[in-house]
């Protein structure tokens, strides 16, 4: 079912108020052939509004939507084309589930029997079959799931929208449905844009993520790109888990943490202050006397909490007055968390690769 | 003791709780009681009476004169024709009139709502007989609307439009619009915004998003809003008998002729009677095509 | 409870006065007096009721919406509230028929100058009436000139004159009469052709020739004066004091006792009235020619005891525009109650079918 007519996405300019609130403000976005992008923001951001807009339900005031070479901003949602999941399924009640996912083949005047046969195809790639008679009400969550999808990809559009699809499933079923999607995403092989305020799901599912906040694009990148090179406080902040340490310059561009000296020289000299992301994981616990070298920052402090997760442990590590960094480590053999008892004074590294440095709010 | 295995464990207090339950059930069946004495008093018991006043003839024997005479005099036919006529007329009305109102009051934002369903629910909070009066102001031959009419040129003498079938559709349909836009508002209200938006996206246009979605959600309430509106026209007196002209004899109509004139009240149970099952055999005919439970409870 | 303010004569005030002074020994329960709303009640509480409540010292309680099934209601599930009903004189008939009257004590009520046919042995008469052909004076002319209508054939005739019609709706007391007059049966004849299946369905098939130009049914007095008073009929039949407060309202409207029904209204006492002895005490004192002799002032509807005339003060004009006045009874037709009591159903029913087609 490899789809050869999907088409990129291509977005110049897209300007939406509300009022005098920038729903979205001057957004670029190309979004590629096939491609999985999500648009990962939290609520408020504006990534509904510019999925609505792609879909067709709300007008934007200024800007440029095309599909392939077509403009699509001024036609009406009904002859664009697109599929589209919406975060509360939408489901027809007074449809069985073979009704529901038949309706936009009935709209496009197929046959009944070709209806038959694409409807039970969809449900087998949803793993429906047989459940086609059954009334909506008598579904469970995760069901319905299955046929809003099924019928947001049976007429074979070019284009699949998801509105926030998982979220009102449980955890479980959620993390399942994630690794479904993308394997039905990589069997269709349609552009799908995918919205998001859950970080994990975005990482988890997306070929690109488009971090989305205040109506703007603050990043759109891979997930590696975005998790391990934030361009931003906010991108760094939202996605995964951080400690922030503010960095002081030296006369000759060094940049350093105390004592540590973190970076031989400010990535971009017109920016005077930057901060340090360390991402707790990528931390490691030292044994004995270890300092920094070529290859490792070391920092130095004392336990405050220690947490034991299962798969991980948490602490948090006071390494002066103010500034307390969070960490997590495997809880395998050799991983030396026992080294984490509270009070005691303990050593980690950060490896340079491992390094990430932004520049500080309010700074460009 | 050692802990075993001890099948008797999951049946511990078992009695006590059964017992318990028994206990509940039975003073929830004697709290309902009082609810159902009054209903059996005030609905049960004179319904009976009527069926028994109906067979029973002047001198207090057992007779079929009453329905007998229906069949002699053709009247009676008549007026029930005319009254399941007009009920159907002013139902179907209010269905014409009501649906576009309950779905523009729908799609406003509900502050706006608010204030357009006040103005729906206005004509609730004046006298019936107002109403039916102020009508008859309006629509006589030397009344407002043919004045104005004639004054701007739309007809040249006066156009009948009351003391017929047309005034007394006008004023009942008027009456009963409320009772088909309240039901139908409250069906539409429940319909999401995203099915419209799913219809379109699946490449439906506006009309037939329209007629494949909207209209079959809001159907409930559309048949519960009827079958009021239905059921209610059948018993209407006052209305017919004022715009109707005395041309318009419904059987509530003929009632009060043969309580006020021959002081018969077999005869006029007769008639209710006759009323009460002709219109449950429309409701159980009309059910086999819609299901009421759904439209009258929501319930699929 | 009615006020004792009104007064319209001064001698019968001060007997009030009189009376409710030396009446504290005769405190009994008050009675309930029921009549209908509009003109009608207004002047029987200002000709009858108010001062003879005064003068007998007898409390009454004033009660609208009198009916005789109302009446025969409240004698078959025996709680009967009301004393003294106002009613026509056929409903009286039937519910005396019934057997829902009490039979009047004509040893209590004086009618010895009461006209011979308008009190029975149920009910007795209050006021007289006639069942006229009233119309719209700016299109056939004032009553008496020269092209008015003047007979029941005139009604009918809707090439003379042309125009909307209105005749009774659901009931067929006085429907008959003139259609069979219209169709040349004599007046003192109508109610033997009445009196077969064939006369009733004649007198039908009457109306039914003329029901094309009937625009509207009337259903109660109030209606019949309104009609008028709007202009929507041109002809109507109805009850000739409604039609004469129509005129005072400024309603374009006159008509004719030429051959109208002669008809009263009367007083009847329920089954069982609570408060049977002083009940038919007030109807006694109500039935005196001084209290009649006020009626006219109030509603063109005439005594039916002929001894007010002598004592009314009343102009001479007024009177003679009483159906019961001498010069004004000739011309018309009294009403059958023989006829109502033993034929009145089966007409109502063929009636109703005629006004259903």
């Amino acid at each position: 079912m490899n789809n050869s007519t999907a088409l990129p996405i291509s977005i110049r300019g897209l300007t939406k108020k509300y009022g005098d609130l920038n729903a979205l403000n001057s957004v670029d976005l190309e979004i590629k052939s096939s491609e999985f992008l999500t648009l990962l923001g939290p609520s408020g951001s504006g990534k509904t509004t510019l999925l609505m807009a792609i879909a067709g339900f709300n007008r934007p005031d200024a800007g440029s939507i095309k599909f392939g070479d077509a403009e699509m901003v001024l036609t009406p949602p009904h002859k664009r084309d697109v599929g589209m999941v919406f975060q509360s399924y939408a489901l027809f009640p007074h449809m069985t589930v073979s009704e529901n996912i038949g309706f936009p083949l009935k709209l496009r005047g197929l046959a009944a029997k070709e209806v038959m046969g694409r409807v039970d195809e969809a449900l087998a790639t949803v793993q429906l079959s047989g459940l086609g008679d059954r009334a909506i009400d008598q579904l469970s969550g995760g069901q319905r799931q299955r046929v809003a999808l099924a019928r947001a990809f049976v007429f074979r559009p070019r284009i699949l929208l998801m509105d926030e699809p998982l979220s009102a499933l449980d955890k479980k079923l959620r993390e399942h449905m994630q690794i479904e999607l993308k394997q039905i995403h990589r069997q269709l092989g349609v552009t799908t844009v995918y919205v998001t305020h859950d970080q994990r799901e975005a990482l988890t599912m997306s070929d690109r993520i488009a971090v989305i906040n205040h109506g703007e694009l603050a990043q759109v990148d891979t997930p590696e790109a975005i998790y391990n090179r934030p361009k931003d406080q906010f991108v760094a902040d939202f996605i995964g888990e951080s400690t922030m340490l503010s960095l002081t310059r030296g006369g000759d561009g060094r940049l350093s943490f105390g004592s540590e000296i973190i970076s031989s020289s400010s990535p971009n000299p017109s920016v005077s202050k930057w901060s340090l992301v360390v991402r707790p994981e990528r931390l490691h616990l030292l044994e004995g006397d270890v300092n920094t070298s070529e290859k490792q920052v070391v920092f130095r402090g004392h336990v405050k909490e220690y947490v034991f997760q299962g798969e991980t442990a948490f602490a948090l590590i006071a390494l002066d007055d103010v500034t307390i960094l969070s960490v997590r480590f495997g809880t395998g053999a050799g991983s030396r968390i026992q080294l984490l008892e509270p009070g005691a004074l303990v050593s980690v590294g950060l490896m340079r690769e491992d390094i990430i440095l932004i520049p500080q709010e309010g700074q460009t | 003791m050692p802990i075993s295995p001890d099948i008797e464990t999951p049946m511990l207090h078992g009695q006590e709780l059964q017992s318990q339950k028994k206990r509940e059930e039975w003073v929830l069946l004697g709290l309902s009681l009082p609810a159902i004495f009054v209903i059996a008093l005030v609905v049960i018991l004179p319904v009976g009476w009527l069926f028994y006043l109906s067979f029973v003839d002047g001198h207090g024997n057992f007779s079929l004169e009453h329905y007998q005479k229906m069949v002699e005099y053709k009247s009676y036919a008549r007026v029930f024709i005319t009254t399941f006529k007009v009920s159907a007329l002013t139902t179907l009305i209010c269905i014409v009139l009501g649906y576009p109102i309950a779905y523009f009051l729908a799609a406003l934002p509900s502050r706006w709502s608010g204030i357009f369903m006040l103005a729906v629910l206005l004509p609730f909070w004046t006298s019936l007989l107002v109403r039916t009066y102020a009508w008859l102001v309006l629509l006589q031959s030397k009344g407002l609307l043919n004045d104005l009419a004639i004054q701007i040129g739309l007809w040249d003498s006066p156009v009948k439009l009351v003391h017929n079938m047309t005034g007394t559709l006008i004023g009942m349909a008027h009456i009963m619009l409320p009772f088909l836009v309240l039901p139908l508002y409250g069906a539409m209200k429940k319909i999401e915004p995203d099915m419209m938006q799913a219809a379109s996206n699946l490449g439906a246009s506006p009309v037939r998003a329209f007629f494949s979605i909207y209209l079959p959600l809001s159907v409930s309430g559309l048949v519960a809003g009827a079958l009021i509106v239905f059921v209610l026209c059948l018993g209407f007196y006052v209305t017919p008998a004022v715009l109707g002209g005395g041309r318009v004899v419904m059987v509530a109509t003929q009632i009060t002729a043969i309580l006020e004139h021959q002081f018969d009240w077999g005869a006029a149970s007769a008639l209710g009677v006759v009323l009460l099952l002709a219109t449950v055999l429309v409701l159980y005919l009309a059910g086999r095509f819609f299901k009421f439970d759904t439209a009258l409870f929501g319930k699929r | 409870m009615v006020k004792i303010l009104k007064k319209n004569s001064r001698g019968v005030f001060i007997g009030g006065v009189v009376a409710l002074l030396c009446s504290g020994s005769v405190a009994a329960e008050p009675i309930t007096v029921v009549s209908w709303g509009g003109s009608y009640g207004a002047a029987q509480d200002n000709a009858l009721f108010n001062d003879a409540s005064k003068n007998s010292g007898i409390e009454i309680n004033r009660e609208s919406g009198a009916s005789m099934s109302k009446t025969c209601l409240q004698v078959e599930s025996n709680s009967v509230s009301w004393d003294l009903v106002v009613t026509g004189s056929g409903g009286a008939a039937a519910a005396a028929a019934k057997g829902c009257l009490e039979k009047i004590d004509y040893s209590v009520v004086d009618v010895s100058d009461f006209y011979p046919n308008l009190y029975t042995d149920y009910c007795v008469g209050s006021d007289v009436f006639a069942t006229v052909m009233a119309w719209n004076t700016d299109k056939y002319g004032e009553p008496g000139s020269a092209n008015a209508p003047k007979s029941w054939a005139d009604f009918w005739d809707v090439e003379k004159f042309p125009g909307k019609r209105s005749y009774r709706a659901n009931n067929v007391d006085g429907a008959l009469e003139p259609a069979l007059m219209a169709d040349g049966v004599p007046a003192d004849q109508v109610y033997e052709v009445l009196s077969t299946r064939a006369g009733i369905e004649r007198a039908i098939n009457k109306i039914r020739e003329l029901k094309p130009h009937i625009a509207v049914f009337w259903e109660s007095g109030a209606m019949q004066a309104q009609l008028m008073k709007d202009g929507e009929v041109d002809m109507i039949t109805g009850w000739n004091g409604r039609f004469d407060n129509a005129k005072k309202d400024g309603a374009k409207v006159g008509y004719t006792f030429n051959q109208a029904l002669l008809d009263y209204d009367c007083f009847a006492m329920p089954k069982g009235a609570p408060n049977k002895e002083t009940a038919m005490k007030f109807l006694a004192e109500i039935s005196k020619a001084e209290y009649q002799a006020n009626l006219p002032f109030h509603i063109t509807y005439g005594p039916t005891n002929k001894k007010a005339y002598e004592v009314t003060t009343a102009p001479k004009e007024l009177l003679e525009a009483l159906p019961s006045h001498p010069k004004n009874v000739p011309l018309m037709m009294p009403i059958s109650l023989d006829w109502y009591a033993n034929h009145r159903a089966e007409a109502l029913e063929l009636y109703m079918e005629l006004l259903s087609e």
